[in-house]
This record gives C-alpha cells, sequence and structure tokens, in this order.
C-alpha cells in the first residue's frame, strides 16, 4: 500500500485524472455563471445573495486547482482545496436526495436536460473525493513543476 | 499542514481575483444587469422577484378568471394522463423547439406555470426561461398537479 503512494506514475495519472476532469467541468460554468448560479439555486441551501458570488469563484477554483494538479503546482493545497470542495457537494447531493429534489447535478454540464441527481452521483463523487485524497497523501516527487525547481536548484548549488 | 493552507490560500485568493476580474470584464454573473428581462436573456443571473410562487387558492382564481394560460412543465406522456383543463404542455426539456408556440401572445401575458408536485423543479426552470424571454407576468403554482387533482378541480385528458 506504501509503495502505491510512493509509486510516481500512478500519481501522475491520478493527477492528471482528477486535474483534467475539473479543467474540462469548469469551461462550462466559467462561460454561463448565470445557469451556474441557477443550478445552485435549486439546491436551495444557500441564501439569494450569495449565489453570484459563489457561481463566480467556484469555477475558477476549479479551473485553477485542475491545472496545478495537470502542472504539478501546489500539489497539495489545490488536492485539499478539491477534496473540501468535493465533500462539500457531495453532501448537498445526498441532502437535496433525502429532501426528495428532483434537481439536475449542475456538476458537469449546465445543461437543464442533463442527467438528475441519484445514488449513482454520490456514489461517483465519493470515488472522486477518495482519489483526490490519494492525491493529496502521496509522494507526488516526480513529473511536477515543484520537482523540476528543486532538482534546477540542486543542481545549481552544487 | 501550514505549506497546504498556504497553497490553497494563494489559489482562493487568485481564483476570486480572476473570477470578479472576468465577470466585470464580460458583464456576466456578479456583474450581470439582472433588473431587465433582456439582459436576463443573455447572462444575468435570474432575479428572485419574478417569477412569483403562487398556492392553490390564487392558481384556482386565476383559473376561474380565464385570463391565464396554464403552462404543463412535465413531459408528454404525464400531460396526456392529465392535467388542469386548457392547460399548454411544454415539456422543459423541449424548450427550445416548443417556444415558438408562445410568439404570439404578449409579453406581459399571464402565465401559471406548474409540474407534478411541490417536489418537482421543472415548473421553475421553465418559468425562469419564460422570464428570460422576456415574458413578464409569470406564475409558479407550487403545488402542481397533484394538489390540483386532490382538490377536484377542472381536468382533462388528451389523446
Amino acid at each position: 500500500m506504501k509503495e502505491l503512494f510512493q509509486n510516481d506514475y500512478v500519481s501522475l495519472l491520478a493527477r492528471a485524472f482528477i486535474g483534467g476532469l475539473f479543467v474540462v467541468i469548469s469551461i462550462d460554468k466559467i462561460a454561463d455563471p448565470a445557469s451556474f448560479a441557477h443550478s445552485i439555486a435549486n439546491y436551495r441551501l444557500l441564501p439569494h445573495w450569495s449565489l453570484p458570488v459563489v457561481a463566480t469563484l467556484l469555477p475558477w477554483l476549479e479551473l485553477l486547482c485542475g491545472l496545478s494538479l495537470l502542472a504539478g503546482l501546489f500539489v497539495r493545497g489545490s488536492s485539499f482545496l478539491l477534496a473540501g470542495m468535493l465533500f462539500i457537494f457531495t453532501g448537498a447531493v445526498v441532502t437535496a436526495l433525502l429532501r426528495g429534489l428532483d434537481i439536475t447535478c449542475g456538476c458537469f454540464t449546465q445543461d437543464p436536460s442533463a442527467e438528475k441527481i441519484g445514488w449513482t452521483k454520490v456514489a461517483q463523487n465519493v470515488s472522486l473525493v477518495l482519489l483526490t485524497l490519494f492525491v493529496f497523501l502521496a509522494k507526488n516527487a516526480r513529473f511536477t513543476v515543484t520537482s523540476y525547481l528543486q532538482h534546477r536548484t540542486r543542481e545549481r548549488s552544487s | 499542514m501550514r505549506e497546504v493552507l498556504r497553497e490553497a490560500g494563494i489559489l482562493f485568493l487568485t481564483a476570486a481575483l480572476l473570477g470578479f476580474a472576468y465577470t466585470a470584464v464580460t458583464g456576466k454573473g456578479l456583474f450581470a444587469d439582472s433588473g431587465s428581462p433582456s439582459s436576463a436573456a443573455g447572462n444575468a443571473i435570474p432575479s428572485p422577484a419574478p417569477p412569483a410562487m403562487i398556492h392553490l387558492e390564487e392558481a384556482q382564481r386565476l383559473f376561474q378568471r380565464g385570463s391565464a394560460l396554464f403552462l404543463d412543465s412535465r413531459n408528454a406522456y404525464d400531460y396526456k394522463l392529465g392535467h388542469i383543463k386548457g392547460a399548454m404542455n411544454i415539456p422543459l426539456k423541449e424548450w427550445e423547439t416548443e417556444k415558438h408556440r408562445l410568439h404570439n401572445l404578449a409579453k406581459d401575458h399571464l402565465f401559471v406555470v406548474y409540474c407534478d408536485g411541490a417536489e418537482c423543479n421543472s415548473s421553475i426552470e421553465l418559468a425562469a426561461k419564460l422570464y428570460a424571454a422576456g415574458f413578464t407576468n409569470v406564475k409558479i403554482f407550487f403545488g402542481g398537479w397533484r394538489e390540483w387533482e386532490a382538490h377536484g378541480f377542472p381536468t382533462e385528458k388528451s389523446d
């Protein structure tokens, strides 16, 4: 198990998957913050005044975290944020299901005719949380901008 | 852990900066002019005031007065099985292909949108689309089909 966390190829793969996923899903939300605000409003969890703020900030946070995972810069910080966000999203979907809300997720696309939320969505999110936690805990010693910069500094000083 | 929080903080602040700068430049989201229906057609965040929610009594009053057009946002199958008498079926998913049916109506025509009941959301979404399309007098009948039918108010079926 320990070897898995230290394997640079496995962590690269996990980083690329999570990073790529968040970059892709953020674009739809950045392009149309109004629809995204509407999707958040459907969950009936946040006060109305906060919707535009969340709809403005969240997609950019997803994009930046995704990019930094892909590049391997601030890997721990971005995987920490993404795991936290995914955890909150999952909680929101679970409470919406328990309250019997018949809504679309607003996760991957803002198309109102997209798939409705369900327990499959919850399972999908939980696996993403676990994968992101793996990236957070993995060593990420190679294939990252950080490791490249450290390597350069070491070369220069020697 | 301090390092993690520092990185997270930098990412958060950068995202906030980029997000607000982008929306300010493009006029989307936070900086959208949500007051006018014309901008709502673009990217404005739907304003909370219109369309308003109404309850059964008000819906029935409007039905009896006969001036409102009831819109059923459920799918065609449910509509065929039974709907509020005289209601037009505009399934939320088919809004783009069906919206032309409302073209002849005045922008301030009174609409009452409903779906299955209080727990469905398509009436709210359809009302938002109507509002975004410039219709200013849109009401959402919150209790929907189930409440209407349970009270024995006029319904009809279609083939």
